[in-house]
């Protein structure tokens, strides 16, 4: 795949047998079935396992049966899969930074013990419970809350002693929407305001999907990135234990933190989708004959090479400055905002190109770039739209918030 | 018990490459581990996990760019490797007898039990190296094993093998034994991230035909490559039109007019 300024030449040796393994496993288990799969609405989930025993889970953390890759690994890791699907880099991307991270980074040791090896296995499957019906991009506006629940109140009937071994445990209630993979999710990472603490503050919860009370109806209808499944979490008085309580993060920190994670595979994976619609792009080009020879040989298509060239490439600098960062622990929020602001929005316009360049058989499911540009449509929306990323760089550049 | 597994790195030219003297241009030339190799390292890492206590080693005959081919192979589950070269080696024109002498070397130094090598290479494609190297080790074989079964003390091999015209001969072969793997033996594994972190710190020792207790003349060869050329391709393909059974009327023409069958 394009690497004009041989990036990739500079990989250490394991970097390089990831990212080949990962596009082998793409190329013969994933890609030959992707496009029916995005026609019928549905995620291959008989790779979750695999892609759980070959570590693509969160394969960055430390511990618990982690194979702990570098950061620039990981990336390289999110390019190959989404210049497959941005579906199956969304799976990825939730289960590992948004559920595995937040439990790493902020759970007990019980809670680390339980999922993470699970969660790595891909024996479980775990979403992230933040956006709701009426708060997107100003999640902190949440209305689901947990309470406080102690036994006296709700085990009246004796025969309830087990239940009541969840003493001094909470009760949430609440709607989330926009989930990846709630409907095929074991837990669900939820983010409620803790009403019976002092200021309400945001708190986050292991919720098995199982639990009395929670729904998680699938998101029909979608017209983009429909090889992933999403939904919504309903929470009807559920009742979780003590020890379902994130104990190590309180505040809007929490879930921010996840999403800086999980938007530095998206820098990442979108410079993967940009990629595929270029490869797509210039293996039709120079191959479809029109006018007696291959298309590719007119000014006005190679014009559009070389801007879309140049614009991954930029692009793929970007992601390996922000690997660099984050593995030094400099990486600031607002850094992987550019990236995801700028990553995405390349790879959404150059799909269009490289879609326009396949002409009328570019609006079919053999080519990859309009499924592509249809994906990125979602890319370019959840974990922070483009232009709140734009508010955060205004917010950091100015000193000025937006927002308030 | 200890299984060698003989591992190369072929060449894969790109679908457009020009011929530079008696090669192809190395800038048309892309390296992969070998196709049947992956099959016979598969086989070795089933059975050491299988059975536990067994040593799964590789040996290679290539330059140091080889390595990171190795590299997946040890990331496969293979415990260590030997990678054999130099300058002697890069100087010659390796055929089937040299690489045997090397091989048998190697064999000499780490006394394997089990030796399975892939069935042919994908790019030179002699197929004749695995069962080469039993007959210089006095090992039994048997070459293209398509299905592989073994005592539960490994003392033997039960194998398929497959020859000509879709038969195949049942075989019991005793160890220590040399087998040749055929491709669709097994499901050879994708290498995990966590295979492929520990494969960075599994040993790949070097030997050189001295290590080996070998001279030049190990690699001297009465075969010399004296030129390469892209054969013509002529198409010659005839394609039949309308439903089936007119498809298959215009078939059976042909096949008489050819003499293929009878009238």
């Amino acid at each position: 795949m394009l690497d004009y300024v041989g990036l990739e030449a500079d990989l250490s040796a394991e970097e390089k047998l990831i990212r080949d393994t990962a596009r082998e496993f793409v190329a013969e288990e994933v890609a030959p079935d992707i496009a029916d799969h995005y026609e019928a609405g549905t995620f291959p989930t008989d790779i979750i396992s695999e892609m759980g025993e070959l570590g693509f889970y969160a394969p960055n953390l430390e511990g618990y049966g982690s194979p702990n890759v570098s950061e620039r690994a990981y990336g390289l890791l999110m390019q190959e899969l989404e210049a497959c699907d941005s579906g199956l880099r969304s799976m990825a991307s939730v289960q590992g930074a948004l559920v595995m991270y937040p439990i790493h980074a902020f759970g007990s040791e019980a809670q680390k013990e339980e999922w993470l090896p699970a969660l790595g296995q891909g024996e479980a499957v775990g979403c992230f419970g933040l956006t709701e019906p009426e708060h997107g991009s100003n999640p902190s506006g949440m209305e689901t809350r947990a309470e406080r629940d102690s036994a006296e109140g709700t085990s009246a009937d004796p025969s309830e002693v087990v239940a009541s071994e969840d003493a001094d445990g909470f009760v949430l209630n609440g709607e989330k929407t926009w989930i990846t993979n709630s409907p095929i999710a074991d837990v669900a990472v939820v983010w409620a305001k803790l009403t019976s603490d002092d200021g309400s503050p945001v708190r986050g919860f292991l919720v098995e999907t199982d639990r009395d009370g929670v729904e998680t109806p699938k998101i029909e209808d979608k017209l983009s990135m429909r090889a992933s499944v999403t939904g919504g979490i309903v929470l009807d008085d559920v009742r979780v234990p003590e020890e379902n309580i994130l104990p190590d993060v309180t505040g809007m920190k929490g879930p921010l933190s996840c999403l800086t994670q999980a938007r530095y595979g998206i820098a990442w994976g979108a410079v993967g989708a940009a990629r595929d619609c270029f490869e797509t792009a210039r293996e039709y080009q120079t191959d479809r004959e029109q006018f007696g020879g291959p298309i590719a040989r007119f000014q006005i298509q190679q014009e559009k090479f070389a801007e879309m060239a140049t614009q991954i490439t930029l692009a793929q600098l970007l992601a390996y400055r922000l690997a660099d960062l984050k593995e030094r622990g400099d990486l600031r929020p607002q850094q992987v905002s550019m990236a995801k602001r700028n990553n995405v929005r390349m790879a959404r316009d150059q799909a269009r190109v490289a879609r326009e360049m396949l002409g009328g058989n570019g609006i079919t499911t053999d080519y990859s770039p309009m499924r592509h540009l249809s994906n990125l449509e979602t890319v370019y929306t959840y974990e922070g739209t483009h232009d709140i990323h734009s508010l955060i760089l205004g917010e950091d550049l100015t000193g000025l918030s937006a927002f308030s | 018990m200890k299984i060698l597994v003989t591992v190369k790195e072929v060449a894969e030219a790109a679908d457009d490459f020009e011929i530079e003297g008696t090669d192809i241009g190395e800038q048309y030339l892309e390296y992969d581990l070998n196709e049947w190799d992956d099959y016979a390292i598969e086989a070795a890492v089933q059975l050491s996990e299988t059975y536990g206590d067994i040593e799964v080693v590789s040996a290679t005959i290539g330059p140091e760019r080889s390595e990171e081919t190795i590299r997946m192979a040890l990331a496969k589950g293979v415990d260590r490797a030997i990678r054999v070269w130099d300058d002697d080696i890069a100087a010659a024109d390796l055929d089937v007898a040299a690489k045997t002498r090397l091989f048998a070397a190697v064999v000499d130094e780490e006394e394997p039990d089990l030796v399975l090598s892939g069935v042919q290479a994908a790019d030179d494609g002699f197929g004749a190296t695995g069962v080469s190297v039993a007959d210089e080790i006095g090992f039994d074989w048997a070459a293209v094993v398509n299905h592989l079964d073994t005592e539960d003390d490994l003392s033997t091999a039960h194998v398929h093998r497959e020859l000509e015209g879709g038969i195949e001969e049942l075989t019991d072969v005793d160890l220590p034994a040399v087998l040749t793997i055929q491709t669709g033996l097994n499901e050879p594994r994708y290498a995990s991230l966590r295979g492929i972190r520990q494969a960075q710190s599994k040993e790949i020792a070097a030997f050189g035909l001295a290590d080996l207790g070998l001279d030049a003349d190990a690699v001297d060869s009465p075969i010399s490559r004296t030129g390469m050329y892209e054969p013509e391709t002529e198409s010659d393909a005839t394609y039949f039109d309308g439903a089936a059974d007119e498809q298959a009327a215009q078939l059976a023409d042909v096949l008489r007019e050819k003499g293929v069958v009878s009238e």
